[in-house]
């Protein structure tokens, strides 16, 4: 009942192009978040899907139906929007009855004055009935009277989820609806959105920028960047296989290290690089060593994250260790670090991840060889 | 009490920087606005040597005589009739604007032009162009009345009609009118003029509602299922514009009441024949100014002024409770 599929999309506002050749399949029931940074074409491909912006070529299709050309109102899809969007002239009710009379009513009995009055009292108990269901699935059954301008965001946020599941949609679209929270509210509307997709069992698409959301929310995680689709797998399998170095370095915060190397071995010589996340780095310990000089710290009190530089490279590298271990930091100083084989994510010169075959292979070589500062 | 010697002296030079502002004030708004309260109850005149006080004789003749019956009549007519359509005609026209994806420049241009030209000026050419006899008006409906088609279709002759019936097919055989000439049109065609003139202003402030309009919420409606444009305009533009639409509609009745340059220029010594188009502006100007009567003119101003006073109250009244959303 809302198994959503996207097929070789293409888009460009003008001379810009905007999404190259994007296909997506996304089950019934399945919750996919579509994250990468700004201007990657995350939001583009959710207004694709809900119909609110017109294709240049490619597919889309909801249950099997293709509805590349029905309007966006004929999807039968429901959107929160990033400013929420609420009708300001309307109540918390009224505002959540829109979906429901645009699809319930007739157009006369949408009239003014008139349409009440030629409205059968079951049909209006049978949508006060669903508003109150909403309200009560948000709790927000005490705000229903008010106007949004009385709301805060936090309110207004749940009001336009209210909005958006008061009917029974194919799909749930939510364009970075946590992004005018607090920190700490969007942490707890994060689980409760979480709790949501579990309680409806609907499929939701979900665009962030925010790969924290993404990985905590989701059952699956398209992984865009340029307007393309760099990886599209559940969030284990990216953060710990991921297809290429753009999708390691933007999942995971701290940054993944990524370490220049250069095998060296008689039958052949090949640059890659070697990514390695923060909390996979040890103290004085694992098989490979770097001699690492500490550049600064920042004690966030369960961990203290340690940004270090190995000589002769520009770039900051990320660890963190346990404050309560007994090794004391201190910055300026040069400390032994290491990481086991099991923790390497191995990538070629243009960044491509290794097959794991292939992983294995070089890494029994590079045991035998050097490990080398490029 | 040095605290109270200090608050003092801070209300004293709150006082001495507020009476420049004040002092304007009641110069310049308020004593005049009195002036004319007080005058309205005399038979003053300029340079008149004995001013007597006549009590509520001005307002009673107002509400009495004849003239000043068809002053209110031509005043409430003009307003009642320019009104809707100057609103409704700049809100449909900054729409079209709105919806088209060129030219709009070119069309906010040409909408806005009688606004911008003189209405005196624009008076005359109005003038001309519904003069009687030379007029383009008159000339282009008589040269419908010799073609066939447009006869047939204008008077529903072709239907079987009596073409004696309908409007069209009685003035073709019996002549035009005389529009501005004319008792029974006079005021109507001042009315289209006045429609003409001011609908542009109203287009131009409704295309600045509309930009505060945001586009996220149409999507939203989109998404409801507001699929046809009335929908959308019902659901959205509507209510949003109701700010706007407070404002536009004060702002053209207060400007429908003060109507004046278009009379003037088209009827300067009577006020239209019979006196049909004899607003209350023009009275003032007439009584007031070209007969010396001060009082009664001054007596006129305060009714005009409670007119104007009631709009603006009611437009207070709807920004507080209606359409304020913020």
């Amino acid at each position: 009942m809302g198994s959503i599929c996207l097929e070789n999309i293409f888009k460009s506002f003008g001379e810009t192009s905007v999404l190259h050749n994007v296909s997506l399949e996304i089950n019934d029931g399945e919750f996919t978040a579509l994250v990468g940074p700004s201007g990657c074409g995350k939001s583009t491909l959710l207004r694709l899907l809900a119909g609110l912006e017109d294709l240049d070529k490619g597919t889309v299709s909801i249950d099997g139906r293709d509805v590349s050309g029905v309007r966006a109102s004929d999807r039968n899809l429901s959107m929160v929007f990033q400013s929420y969007a609420l009708y300001p002239h309307l109540t918390v009710r009224e505002n959540i009855a829109v979906p429901l009379r645009m699809r319930q009513l007739s157009p006369s009995q949408r009239l003014p004055l008139i349409g009440s009055m030629i409205t059968p009292a079951a049909t209006k108990k049978e949508i006060a009935d669903q508003i109150y269901t909403a309200a009560d699935m948000l709790d927000i059954g005490r705000l229903l009277d008010r106007k949004p301008g009385q709301l805060s965001g936090g309110q207004r946020q749940r009001v336009a989820l209210g909005r958006a599941l008061v009917r029974n949609p194919a799909a749930f679209l939510l364009d970075e609806p946590l992004s005018n929270l607090d920190a700490k509210l969007r942490v707890q509307t994060r689980a409760e959105i979480a709790q949501l997709h579990r309680q409806l069992k609907a499929t939701f698409v979900y665009v962030t920028h925010d790969q924290i959301e993404a990985m905590t929310m989701a059952d699956r995680i398209a992984v865009m960047m340029d307007g393309e689709i760099l990886q599209y797998d559940t969030p284990e399998n990216v953060y710990n296989r991921p297809a290429s170095i753009h999708v390691a370095e933007f999942i995971g915060s701290p940054k993944i290290n990524i370490f220049p190397a250069r095998l060296i071995n008689p039958d052949q010589s090949a640059k890659l690089q070697i990514g390695v996340r923060p909390e996979c780095l040890k103290q004085k310990n694992g098989e490979y060593r770097l001699k690492a000089v500490i550049s600064h710290l920042e004690n966030l009190g369960p961990e203290i994250q340690v940004q270090f530089i190995l000589p002769g490279i520009d770039t900051l590298f990320h660890t963190r260790v346990d404050p309560k271990s007994s090794n004391r930091l201190i910055m300026g100083s040069t400390t032994e670090l290491g990481f086991d084989e099991v923790d390497c994510h191995l990538f070629d010169e243009r960044g491509y991840s290794l097959s794991p075959h292939k992983t294995r292979e070089f890494l029994k070589t590079l045991k035998q060889s050097t490990l080398e500062n490029a | 009490m040095t605290k109270a010697l200090n608050h003092q002296r801070q209300t004293r030079s709150a006082w001495i920087m507020l009476s420049p502002a004040l002092i304007l004030m009641m110069v310049i708004l308020i004593l005049p606005i009195m002036i004319a309260f007080g005058l309205s109850f005399t038979n003053y005149g300029l340079g008149v040597k004995s001013v007597d006080f006549v009590g509520l004789e001005n307002y009673e003749r107002i509400f009495t005589r004849s003239t000043f019956k068809k002053m209110f009549t031509a005043t409430v007519l003009y307003v009642i009739i320019v009104v809707p359509f100057s609103v409704g005609l700049g809100l449909g026209a900054a729409l079209l604007i709105q919806s088209v994806q060129r030219g709009r420049e070119f069309y906010k241009t040409i909408y806005f032009l009688p606004v911008m030209a003189s209405l005196l000026a624009m008076a005359i050419v109005w003038e001309f162009m519904l003069h009687p006899t030379i007029g383009v008006l008159n000339e282009t409906l008589q040269g419908g009345c010799d073609s066939t088609v447009i006869h047939g279709l204008l008077t529903g002759s072709w239907y079987g009609a009596d073409p004696l019936t309908s409007w069209y097919g009685d003035k073709c055989a019996n002549g035009f009118p005389l529009w501005l000439g004319d008792r029974d049109y006079a005021l109507w065609t001042i009315c289209f003029i006045g429609i003409w003139q001011s609908f542009g202003f109203n287009m131009v402030l409704y295309l600045a509602g509309l930009t505060s309009v945001p586009k996220d919420l149409y999507h939203a409606a989109e998404m409801d299922g507001a699929s046809s444009a009335w929908e959308r305009f019902r659901l959205i533009t509507w209510p949003m514009l109701g700010p706007t639409t407070v404002f536009v509609v004060t702002i053209t009745v207060i400007r429908s009441f003060q109507v004046f340059d278009t009379v003037e220029a088209i009827f300067p010594d009577s006020g239209g024949p019979g006196k049909t188009a004899y607003v209350m502006m023009f009275a003032i100007y007439e009584k007031g100014i070209k007969q010396n009567l001060l009082g009664t003119g001054a007596a006129i101003t305060v009714i005009f002024l409670m007119f104007v006073i009631a709009v603006t109250l009611i437009q207070r009244w709807f920004i507080d409770r209606k359409t304020h959303y913020a």
